[in-house]
């Protein structure tokens, strides 16, 4: 099958139009080729996007409607304690707390991930 | 016993005796090389074996490229009556790996293993960037033809422009074999060298305006986008382009591997033990196919200056088409992301990065490039593909 397409000019003498002609229709394959899967990637998102969207939307209009999730959502409720707990402030050593946000907003702004994705262990004052 | 004619005996069966200049000249070659790959770190994981392999190729008698039976031989072979398969040199053997594009295709596979998508996933249109970076490729592939170069020799050596190894390999194995050592040192060589050549041309085309435009950052993109992307991608290439099939199938492979999350032991075996051995095994037999007779010509110097034409207007293409996508975002990307378009993962995102930080320090275009970074190793392949598909044996 694959060499049913392969070679469609091979050994054939190409004439200075047709050299052209290979060039221009080559870059536009693969644009067109890149540009579908662009398309098709926007639109796969687009409904995965919908679709979560859609059964979040069902899972809380379920919720307050069924005596039965207060039992469910308990274990997520108390793994949320832990969570906050993991993203505890900052150790300072010889920085002051106004220096220490100055610096996480720095270092959120120039890395362009917010600060709430961002975890600081420590920030050290270096001579 | 004359001591002298058992060392005359000794000198008349050696090496040296056998040199020829052509092979002399590619010992020294091999040399320089190495110092690149070594002390310069040009590219060494690839140019390293690739100079070793050269270097053992030349040197006389040893026979490790030796084809008795003319099985994987370019032009004129001698036959040996009675050789069996097993009397082929080692690095003979070895190249059927490269011969039959078994080797590049599971470099791809690594090469996809290694890939994050995301970024390219968060901005679609870094597809396109992708795409652009490719124009490198057909004019390289023009001007060869204008020197006199056969349709299926231009079509390989433009396949240089798409700034990706395996795919070079790959494209020059099937279509023009004879070619394959210097369209793979000339490949490997400008990779290397993207940090030099790319900012002047970033400079030129750019202003200082637009070099400055801080991007936002992209969305999210969930792991399910990430599962379905590579099964996307393999289809939609291989229904449009089948000779497409065997790269992307394989970057793909390795992709799916690395975003499922259920074979970790297999993507950490393409992304690492897999990638490493074949890239040995491919370096040297690469490097090993580089003769005297075959290197030490003028086509070697055609190449060499087409490759260079090919990464520079592949840059341009990029480029170009990032400045016409800054005019209808009205300024939401920086036109330096789309130089990373000629792929050469991850070297040409980091000079955009590079050089984006040189005139706005705030300025972070990593991640922003590596969008169309990763586009152009399918654009790449998917030109070498469609030059297959016209010119393939």
């Amino acid at each position: 099958m694959i060499g049913q397409t392969l070679g469609l000019l091979t050994g054939k003498a190409l004439e200075t139009s047709d050299v052209l002609m290979v060039c221009v229709v080559g870059i536009i394959v693969v644009i067109v080729e890149l540009a579908l899967i662009a398309f098709c990637i926007t639109g796969v998102s687009k409904a995965i996007n919908g679709l979560t969207k859609a059964t979040k939307k069902k899972m809380k209009a379920e919720a307050p409607a069924s005596s039965a999730p207060a039992a469910v959502a308990a274990p997520a409720q108390a793994a949320a304690p832990v969570a906050v707990a993991v993203k505890k402030d900052p150790e300072l050593i010889d920085v002051d707390e106004k220096s220490a946000a100055i610096i996480m907003a720095i270092v959120s702004d120039e890395s362009g991930i917010p600060l709430e994705r961002l975890a600081f262990k420590s920030i050290k004052k270096i001579d | 016993m004359d001591i002298i004619e058992i060392v005359k005996g000794i000198w008349a069966s050696s090496g040296f005796e056998a040199l020829t200049i052509q092979q002399g000249i590619m010992l020294l070659v091999s040399f320089v090389l190495m110092f690149l790959a070594i002390k310069k770190k040009y590219e060494p994981m690839l140019l390293l074996p690739i100079a070793f392999g050269m270097m053992l190729a030349n040197l006389p008698l040893a026979g490790l490229m030796d084809d008795p039976l003319g099985l994987m031989s370019v032009g004129e072979v001698e036959i040996v009556e009675g050789a069996h398969w097993y009397d082929t040199g080692v690095l003979r053997l070895i190249y059927a790996g490269v011969k039959s594009g078994i080797f590049p295709c599971l470099i791809f596979m690594g090469v996809g293993a290694m890939t994050d998508f995301g970024p390219l996933l968060a901005r679609p249109v870094s597809l396109i960037l992708g795409a652009a970076a490719q124009l490198g490729i057909y004019v390289a592939f023009a001007v060869a033809i204008a020197l006199g170069f056969s349709p299926e020799e231009a079509a390989a050596i433009g396949i240089i422009g798409g700034a990706d190894g395996p795919t070079a390999i790959f494209t020059a194995s099937k279509m023009a074999p004879h070619l394959l050592a210097p369209i793979s040192v000339a490949a490997y060589s400008y990779m290397a060298l993207i940090p030099i050549i790319q900012p002047p041309i970033m400079k030129a085309l750019t202003t200082k305006k637009e070099r400055e435009i801080k991007m936002e950052q992209g969305r999210k993109v969930s792991k399910t986008e990430k599962i379905i992307f590579p099964v996307v991608v393999t289809v939609l290439c291989a229904l449009l382009i089948p000779s497409t099939a065997p790269l992307i199938g394989m970057l793909m492979l390795g992709n799916i591997f690395r975003e499922c999350g259920v074979v970790e032991r297999l993507s950490d075996t393409a992304q690492n033990s897999l990638t490493n051995i074949v890239t040995i095994l491919l370096g040297v037999t690469v490097g090993a196919t580089a003769n005297g007779e075959t290197f030490l010509t003028l086509d070697t110097i055609k190449i060499i200056a087409l490759g260079l034409m090919a990464f520079c207007f592949s840059t341009v293409g990029g480029l170009l088409l990032g400045k016409l996508l800054c005019v209808i975002t009205k300024g939401k990307i920086n036109p330096l992301i789309g130089s990373a378009g000629v792929s050469a993962v991850p070297m040409a995102a980091r000079v955009s990065q590079d050089v984006g930080r040189k005139y706005n320090p705030t300025n972070f275009l990593l991640m922003h490039a590596m969008g169309p970074n990763v586009a152009g190793v399918i654009g790449s392949a998917v030109a070498a593909g469609f030059m297959m598909m016209l010119f393939g044996k």
